[in-house]
């Protein structure tokens, strides 16, 4: 089985975490203890800090390190922080990345078309998967407004919010969710019962969570063979595979 | 590819989901409905399942409907799931200082229990502090008889910080007192009490996974909200290094977290496989010993 974590960092933060990755090195070396392969990275500098710096910076430092595939972080352009949708589009391409990251409340903006709306016309077009780090109540309103929007619904729990979950998923065909937060038992199974197997992305949320915790709930889940693929790391590949830059 | 993690035990729940030599004995669990969320594997059956798929030889529950509903109700149906299945199911008496005859009824309620290895608080479900005289009669019971005290605990809250664990572990030095939780968020206290007091213990129930209660949009879902803590990796770590493996026992909120994901941030901890057996097992095995039951 191929793992591919959709959902892990590196890099220094305020408030670490009592075991993290300062570099792509070490980062490499936790993936090497759990045994995945392959990993869908941010900075934690683009979470905690400058998106604008980190962005460039880390897509530069992870350039030899194949097994990581580097995404950025979203920053609305009226301030003047992040390119105009073009520009910035030719930027991702050019550094490799195919997948975004919003972090609303970190970096303190409303993620909506008031605030996006060229850019998320232009990613929903060319397929670019955003994961949104948004509660779901911000998440349902986010999807009504970009139905059509390849969109990851992470660090969803660790509660179960199935109440408010399902009623997302039932409407949006095109919103996934990340397993990083999603552990109470029986949850995997009847997503993927009532959904399919297609929806779920494996995620860690390294190092905010254990990689190994997030592993052993994903290759014990009470499903067949082929659903553990599609999680493990199908349904990322395949989502990236989409992406037209 | 295959993991570098050197642990036998990690290996063969990777591989089968489970070990004969370090099965699991889950110290914190729950039993029915709970009104906040939707619980696939609440139903008596379906937990049963998931426990004898990760071998979860034994757990301790209390009912949510005792702690977040009718006490006396609650209480009578965690005794009826216990005699149901007294195989795999122990029971805290949950204690509820708000409605203080059931708390001086303690004695001759508690007698009458089968199964029953000792008391759930929870100080932040009933806003009212550990410390409070109205948990001391139960406090004065569990003390003169050797119980086992899991009480709900939570890094700054008003009612029951690890600090306020270590005023009553020294004031009853007879009763054992698991943090659940582990004092949520200030774990170098709760650290500090375990390794300070020898009938304190670390409970690892969400431990093991970040809380951003900002993600939920109800909140903590308790009367007063929780404080949040963002990181948690390496946290088991550094427990064993500063409180020792022998003060942490396994823990889920069952039928809330999968013991599968709580087993897997134990087995991929860097400890070695002995501290590994002491959080698993043998240190509930010890805690348990003493009451008549298999």
């Amino acid at each position: 089985m191929k793992l591919f974590d959709c959902n892990c960092s590196y890099g220094i933060s305020p408030r670490p975490a009592f075991r993290y990755a300062r570099d792509p090195a070490e980062l490499i070396a936790e993936m090497d203890f759990c045994g995945i392969d392959r990993a869908l990275v941010y900075h934690a500098g683009m979470r905690c800090s400058s998106p604008a710096f980190w962005n460039q910076q880390f897509a530069t430092e992870v350039e030899s390190f194949p097994r990581l595939e580097p995404t950025w972080a979203l920053l609305p352009t009226q301030t003047g922080e992040q390119l105009p949708p073009d520009e910035f589009l030719a930027a991702m391409k050019a550094n490799g990345v195919r997948a975004l990251w919003a972090f609303p409340s970190e970096h303190h903006y409303r993620l909506d078309g008031r605030t996006f709306g060229e850019l998320l016309e232009v990613m929903t077009e060319r397929r670019i998967p955003l994961f949104a780090k948004l509660n779901l109540i911000g998440l349902g309103d986010f999807m009504k407004e970009f139905p059509d929007l390849t969109a990851v619904a992470v660090n969803q729990g660790p509660h179960s919010l199935e109440r408010y979950l399902r009623p997302l998923v039932d409407t949006y065909p095109n919103l996934y969710v990340d397993t990083s937060y999603y552990i109470v038992e029986g949850l995997i199974e009847e997503f993927c019962a009532r959904y399919g197997p297609k929806r779920l992305l494996f995620g860690s949320a390294f190092p905010d969570n254990c990689s190994g915790a997030a592993l052993l709930r994903l290759i014990q889940a009470d499903t067949d063979d082929a659903t553990k693929e599609a999680l493990a790391g199908g349904n990322l590949e395949r989502l990236l595979s989409e992406v037209r830059l | 590819m295959k993991p570098g993690n050197p642990s036998v035990i990690a290996r063969e729940y990777m591989e089968r989901g489970s070990s004969e030599t370090c099965p699991l004995i889950d110290m914190h669990t729950h039993y029915g409905p709970y009104p906040g969320a939707y619980l696939p594997a609440m139903p008596p059956d379906k937990m049963r399942h998931a426990l004898q798929r990760c071998g979860v030889k034994k757990i301790v529950c209390s009912a949510h409907e005792a702690l977040l509903g009718d006490l006396e109700r609650g209480n009578t149906l965690m005794q009826e799931g216990i005699d149901e299945c007294p195989e795999l199911f122990l029971g805290y008496w949950v204690v509820n200082p708000n409605y203080p005859e059931a708390v001086v009824r303690l004695p001759e309620d508690f007698a009458r229990t089968r199964g029953f290895v000792g008391l759930k608080l929870g100080p932040d479900y009933h806003t009212y502090p550990l410390t409070g005289s109205g948990y001391a009669p139960a406090l004065e019971y569990a003390n003169e008889r050797g119980l086992i005290i899991l009480v709900h605990t939570w890094g700054d809250s008003l009612f029951n910080s690890p600090q306020q664990v270590a005023a009553v572990a020294e004031k009853y030095p007879e009763a054992t007192f698991l943090m659940g939780h582990s004092g949520f968020g200030d774990f170098e206290t709760s650290v500090r009490v375990a390794r300070d007091f020898p009938n304190a213990y670390l409970e690892l129930t969400c431990v093991y996974i970040a809380h951003d209660f900002a993600m939920q949009p109800a909140g903590s879902g308790t009367p007063l909200p929780l404080n949040s803590y963002l990181h948690v990796n390496g946290i088991i770590e550094y427990m064993v290094e500063n409180a020792s493996a022998k003060k942490i026992v396994f823990g889920t909120d069952m039928p809330w977290y999968s013991p599968h994901y709580a087993a897997g941030a134990i087995l991929f901890a860097r400890i070695d496989d002995d501290a590994r057996h002491d959080i698993c097992h043998r240190n509930a095995e010890r805690l348990l010993a003493k009451f008549p039951i298999d």
